[in-house]
């Protein structure tokens, strides 16, 4: 069988980092704007719960703070979308946890912290506050997070021609285990796709899967050093060769997706 | 898009691949041993595979999770129909789905018990491509010579039931010939401990749905299952996957919905999609993890939606519960149905929850099925219900 084009249309997008606190600002920094001067505190995402958010791992918030962006850029009910939230590299500060406790002689684990150690959690947060009963997955990818990731939600968008929200994270890693994953930034970015069959205006993304060897993320066009770490460290930040397509007229993009093959994305204004 | 199911494995406490599964299941025979993992002093009871031990071959990829999956992927003729497949189609034609929700967990723990006097990973347990949430499907790829998309699914307890949703899909839009669907997970003392903090683990071999029953086992298990669109290859075990569904609680990381809306909805959407009604169900093989508030939601529920013609159990007084690994393995015990005819009893059910009224028994029942249904529901509230039946 031959293999469908996928198409879908952005409606929205949302974004948080060390220095940007939403899309607008890190589409300045891709831009070429100055670094600010602060580096930002975590997000405190208003959407959840006061109790809740207390509680509340740095990945989950990034997730959520980002996914919340995205809806209200897209001026959509969150619970009326289908949602896949991807981080390459998950919690290890609550791997760290468990593995240092677990290590100990008292091997008592925090009820809480356990829960929020499965990987879906910013799914199972984000649903638990925007009352969202539809479909959350939440998937690994690794360093091809970013490709599998719109792969699988651009599939589901066109297979059941639902609206989706993408949400690709990564938290800095703790200190044990950055000598094997070594990224130190915090990076959050949120996509609202719609099918391409839906009446709005929007960047068309257009993606192929194509039989390729070998394939390296392509070089940003920023130059800004805090951006180009940010990138190379952190998978969920790979997107960031999206975003900046997403404010051309016109580009297309290989990204690698597996061994044998490159998620070839196009992206018209 | 009908999509089906070529070939399939299991490898639990419960038997080591599908033909010691069944004679397992028919002889009543539980895998469930009293708790001896190194370590731990927890007194629960644990569903096991003793023969992890002997895949220590692994190198860089070495983790009891790998190993399981490895041992998995040996048996029955599930190695065999992927390189037949990658043969013909092309190894990138091949796409890669695998659920789990501990992924290489225990190797980090293990690496953490042996840290240099400066707090650092020895060489032996610097292995990147271990120590991250998508280990198993880069570890399956490695193994199986699959090429093409590879996808680590981790929604907790439903993740390895979410892969047949995905790998269908994937079927469905033709980047790939054909889906190797997998789950695995294995007992370390991250799950031990932690479901320990949550009060829900028994001292006793479960008892799903019983009124004395006390909390849950914990297993692990690896499974496998190939998926093809129908029509492009020949399916000899005449299964098919009609129908999926899936949905969220949006009410608790930890406790099910109290009215099982969720649960709800991945049935009813596993149904419509299917294009069939509750009467039409022969069995559905249920979460029942045996913890008190599970096994009440998920009851009452079956009574709601379904007449008393359709046949239930829930199978993990064999394996325990496999977590990750559960979604695939119980799929794998709806579906053989199809083929053997047999539904196993509720195992450990003595007297059903007195709050529960509902077509649960502990025998076995001799019918020849068509549709058949099972469960998967894992924290966060993330449900997902698959539905197989006989291809016509």
């Amino acid at each position: 069988m031959q293999a469908k084009e996928l198409k879908c249309k952005v409606a929205g997008v949302g974004a948080w980092g060390s220095y940007f606190e939403n899309w607008l600002a890190l589409r300045a920094l891709l831009d070429g704007a100055p670094l600010p001067e602060d580096k930002l505190k975590g997000p405190k995402p208003g959407i959840i719960p006061a109790n809740e958010r207390r509680r509340a791992p740095l990945p989950v918030r990034l997730a959520v703070e980002s996914s919340w962006q995205a809806t209200q850029d897209a001026d959509v009910e969150p619970n009326t979308l289908t949602c896949v939230f991807v981080s390459g590299l998950g919690d290890t500060d609550l791997t760290d946890y468990m593995c240092k406790t677990l290590a100990s002689e008292h091997k008592e684990l925090s009820p809480t912290k356990f829960h929020n150690s499965v990987h879906n959690a910013p799914a199972g947060y984000w649903t638990i506050s925007t009352g969202t009963m539809s479909a959350a997955n939440s998937v690994a990818g690794y360093q091809e997070s970013v490709s599998l990731t719109l792969l699988e939600a651009m599939i589901q968008c066109e297979t059941e021609q639902k609206p989706m929200l993408l949400t690709f994270y990564d938290a800095p890693v703790a200190e044990i285990l950055q000598p094997v994953l070594p990224n130190q930034e915090t990076f959050a970015f949120s996509l609202v796709v719609f099918p391409e069959s839906a009446e709005m205006n929007g960047t068309l993304l257009t993606a192929k899967v194509e039989q390729r060897e070998q394939t390296n993320w392509p070089v940003l066009n920023s130059s800004c050093d805090y951006l180009g770490k940010l990138y190379a460290e952190n998978p969920a930040a790979k997107v960031l060769c999206l975003a900046e397509s997403l404010s051309l007229p016109e580009s297309e993009i290989a990204m690698p997706l597996s061994v044998g093959t490159a998620l070839i994305l196009s992206c018209e204004n | 898009m009908k999509v089906d199911i070529i070939d399939y494995e299991s490898c639990s406490a419960a038997g080591i691949n599908l033909s010691a599964l069944r004679n397992s299941l028919r002889q009543h025979q539980s895998g469930l041993i009293k708790n001896n993992i190194p370590g731990s002093d927890l007194d629960t009871w644990i569903g096991a595979v003793g023969d992890i031990a002997s895949v220590s071959d692994l190198g860089a990829w070495q983790s009891r999770n790998n190993a399981l999956a490895a041992l998995g992927y040996e048996q029955g003729t599930i190695k065999s129909t992927v390189a037949g497949l990658i043969g013909k189609y092309g190894a990138a034609r091949i796409g890669l789905v695998m659920g789990s929700s501990t992924s290489s967990i225990d190797r980090t723990e293990e690496a953490y018990t042996r840290l240099t006097n400066e707090n650092a990973l020895t060489d032996a347990f610097k292995q990147p491509f271990v120590h991250n949430p998508h280990a198993p499907a880069l570890f399956a790829a490695h193994l199986t010579g699959i090429k093409g998309p590879s996808l680590t699914i981790n929604t907790a307890c439903s993740s390895s039931a979410k892969v047949f949703a995905t790998g269908a899909r994937w079927l469905e839009t033709g980047i790939v010939d054909a889906v190797l669907v997998g789950g695995v997970d294995t007992l370390c003392l991250s799950v031990l401990h932690g479901f320990n903090s949550l009060q829900l683990l028994s001292a006793n071999p479960c008892k799903p749905f019983d009124q004395h029953r006390d909390g849950i086992n914990l297993g692990e298990a690896s499974g496998f299952a190939v998926l093809q669109r129908a029509g492009d290859n020949d399916n000899g075990r005449g299964i098919r996957l009609a129908g999926y569904g899936e949905s969220s609680d949006a009410y608790h990381m930890s406790h099910p919905h109290p009215e099982g809306l969720g649960a709800r909805l991945s049935m009813t959407q596993a149904l419509e999609r299917a294009n069939l009604a509750p009467s039409d169900i022969d069995y559905i093989n249920l979460h029942g993890t045996s913890s008190r508030a599970n096994d009440l939601i998920e009851g009452k529920l079956i009574s709601e939606l379904f007449p008393d013609s359709v046949s239930c159990s829930s199978t993990k007084a064999w394996m325990g519960h496999t977590l990750g690994a559960a979604g695939i393995t119980e799929a794998i015990i709806a579906m053989d149905t199809l083929h053997t005819h047999v539904i196993p009893g509720s195992k450990n059910l003595e007297t059903l929850d007195e709050a529960l009224s509902f077509p649960i028994k502990a025998t076995d029942e001799h019918k020849v099925c068509h549709h058949v249904m099972t469960n998967s529901f894992g924290f966060g509230g993330n449900n997902c219900t698959l539905l197989f039946s006989r291809a016509e």
